[in-house]
């Protein structure tokens, strides 16, 4: 076992840069998935490790709709902010929906990639990203719940824009086809780039409820996309051949488009300024582009 | 059906499991508890506890890949979540067992060597046949031989075990009492959200007893090979114990004395306990026991 305070210091709470370029232990990197040490990756990849680094902010994100939980009685609006209006309520109601398809999608694409990974280490990493993305579904479908709707499976299944639900496809074929890396790229860093751009565009002017349940989920995102970078980077380390590179540009050039066309549909549905949904857009580029693996 | 599914919410397995039971713990048990001297220092008894421990983590190594590989399949997100529960779950029982292979000398070089050569045959073969379920995407057979077949050969085992451990083996037997706990909830969600999907499905009664009772079959195997090694580990602890002046005190589970029960009577009130648990769950959700085939030369 690593040394638990270096541990610790290494896993304080990262700013919300990138973690850093990939493969192996960097000066300055707090990302600790970036560590090579088998024993510090044993204890960053565990269960007892996850327990820790989530424990917080998991009680904070699910008491913000815990308390509000219950159904609402007789159509009754359950708990909808006074300052928001019936119309920011349906476009709350939008967003929350089309989020709720991005953690379903990530719920089934990081379960499927638990027993396709070959190290034990990764399998039970994945296995805490798998109650990750179910939380954060929990979270969006009781938030959902709390303004007041009965049946939040319908809704989302109601609201959810087609563009998403297309990448929901292409991303759990990739996972169906055994294609790990691929699979693990379109999860860990473009599927978690997108919901990661919005999640913080978003919480800049959110409720406080949502807010705090937002915060939550990018604490997460932000564990995900360290250990999808850092092993995808390890692995195009040692490619020679430049194979695997080709095929994650191929795998983008396939989804981005996806990416884009959700973030313009979502946000002409909920009547964002162009410029705005451009900006996503701009912001999800730039987060994959730093990450620097394609 | 949502309302009893919300019982197995992320909330709820919050309360329960991290914040609940486990409080407090590290890798399943108390920070300051450690393996007992006379299985580190007895090279039978040390051998025997990591035999044991393999199969706890090659039967737990199966419950992770058909909890994960049945999400994908799960009807309802709310299914879905619970199994996400269940499949952190079964990642955490992988952890703490090969942890305590860890613990028992095993070095990390040596872990995958030393899990395939004590594996037992029977016991692979076992989970070959839910994983078959799971592959095909068929969620009603694999919940019902996951939560119902293997999380109850688990739970008496776990309870066995743990009855066995309380008084020599401290550390073990906490460990072994939160996956009991966790196993508890597993098998409840089989019962409850099986029962429904059955009803509906009642087409599929017959191959998942066939699957049951393969399943079933496999199982008695793996205990019938496990305790025919057990007999000559049991007088070499009767004789550390006697040695050392330690009181051989008693272990009643089941309404036999494991502490001095023999081999044989130990595999007779496991499989007896199992199969009755089995018949009293699967009546549960409607389906009967199937018995399985007789083994070849029995």
């Amino acid at each position: 076992m690593g040394d638990p305070p270096t541990l610790r210091e290494r896993s304080a709470p990262s700013g919300p840069g990138s973690p850093g370029p990939v493969g192996g232990p960097l000066p300055g990197t707090d990302d600790p998935h970036d560590a090579d040490d088998p024993a510090l990756q044993d204890e960053v990849l565990s269960v007892a490790f996850w327990f820790d680094a989530v424990g917080d902010h998991l009680r904070r994100g699910l008491s913000a709709v815990t308390g509000t939980d219950a159904r609402p009685a007789d159509g009754a609006a359950g708990d909808v902010p006074p300052d928001l209006t019936p119309e920011a309520v349906d476009r709350l109601l939008t967003v929350l929906a089309n989020y709720a398809v991005g953690e379903l999608t990530a719920l089934d694409g990081a379960s499927g990639l638990v027993r396709q990974a070959g190290d034990r280490r990764v399998k039970t990493f994945l296995a805490t990203q798998t109650l990750d993305e179910a939380r954060h579904l929990e979270v969006f479908v009781r938030r959902i719940r709390s303004l007041g709707v009965a049946d939040p499976d319908a809704e989302i299944e109601r609201r959810a824009h087609p563009a998403l639900l297309t990448f929901r496809e292409r991303l759990l074929s990739l996972v169906d086809e055994g294609d790990w890396a691929s699979a693990l790229f379109a999860q860990n860093v473009i599927l978690e780039s997108m919901e990661r751009t919005v999640f913080d565009a978003h919480r800049r002017n959110a409720d406080l409820r949502t807010r705090v349940v937002l915060d939550g989920v990018i604490a997460d995102e932000r564990r995900h996309l360290g250990f999808g970078e850092n092993d995808l980077g390890r692995r195009l380390r040692d490619d020679d051949t430049g194979r695997l590179a080709r095929r994650l540009a191929e795998i983008r050039s396939q989804l981005d488009p996806l990416v884009a066309e959700s973030f313009d549909g979502v946000a002409s549905r909920i009547g964002l300024a162009p410029a705005e949904a451009e900006r996503l857009s701009d912001d999800y580029e730039s987060a994959v582009r730093r990450l620097g693996l394609v | 059906m949502s309302e009893f599914l919300d019982r197995y919410s992320i909330q709820r397995w919050l309360e329960m499991c991290p914040q609940g039971y486990l409080a407090g713990t590290t890798y399943g048990h108390d920070p300051d508890q450690t393996e007992p001297d006379e299985i580190l220092e007895n090279e039978t008894l040390r051998e025997d506890a990591i035999r044991t421990t393999v199969q706890l983590v090659v039967g737990e190594r199966c419950a992770l890949a058909a909890s994960s590989g049945l999400i994908n399949a799960a009807p309802d997100p709310a299914s879905k979540t619970f199994l996400a529960t269940q499949t952190l779950d079964e990642a955490r029982h992988v952890e703490i067992f090969t942890k305590r292979l860890r613990d028992l000398g095993v070095g990390a070089d040596q872990l995958e060597a030393t899990i395939e050569h004590f594996a037992n045959p029977n016991l692979v073969k076992f989970a070959e046949v839910l994983l078959e379920k799971v592959d095909a995407g068929d969620f009603v057979a694999g919940v019902v031989g996951q939560n119902i077949v293997l999380e109850g050969m688990a739970f008496s085992v776990f309870e066995m075990m743990e009855a066995m451990a309380r008084e020599t083996n401290a550390k073990f037997a906490k460990t072994l009492s939160g996956t009991i706990a966790d196993e508890r909830r597993h098998v409840g969600f089989g019962e409850n959200r099986i029962g429904s999907l059955i009803r509906e499905h009642p087409e599929k009664k017959a191959e998942i007893q066939d699957m049951q009772a393969e399943m079933t079959y496999w199982m008695l195997a793996t205990f019938s090979d496990s305790f025919r090694q057990t007999e000559k580990v049991l007088d070499e602890a009767h004789r550390v114990a006697e040695k050392s002046g330690t009181p051989v005190g008693r272990a009643v589970w089941h309404g036999t004395d494991l502490a001095s029960a023999s081999a044989e009577e130990m595999e007779a009130v496991l499989a007896g306990t199992v199969l009755d648990e089995f018949r009293t769950r699967l009546a549960r959700i409607g389906l009967d026991y199937k018995s399985p085939p007789t083994p070849a030369g029995v």
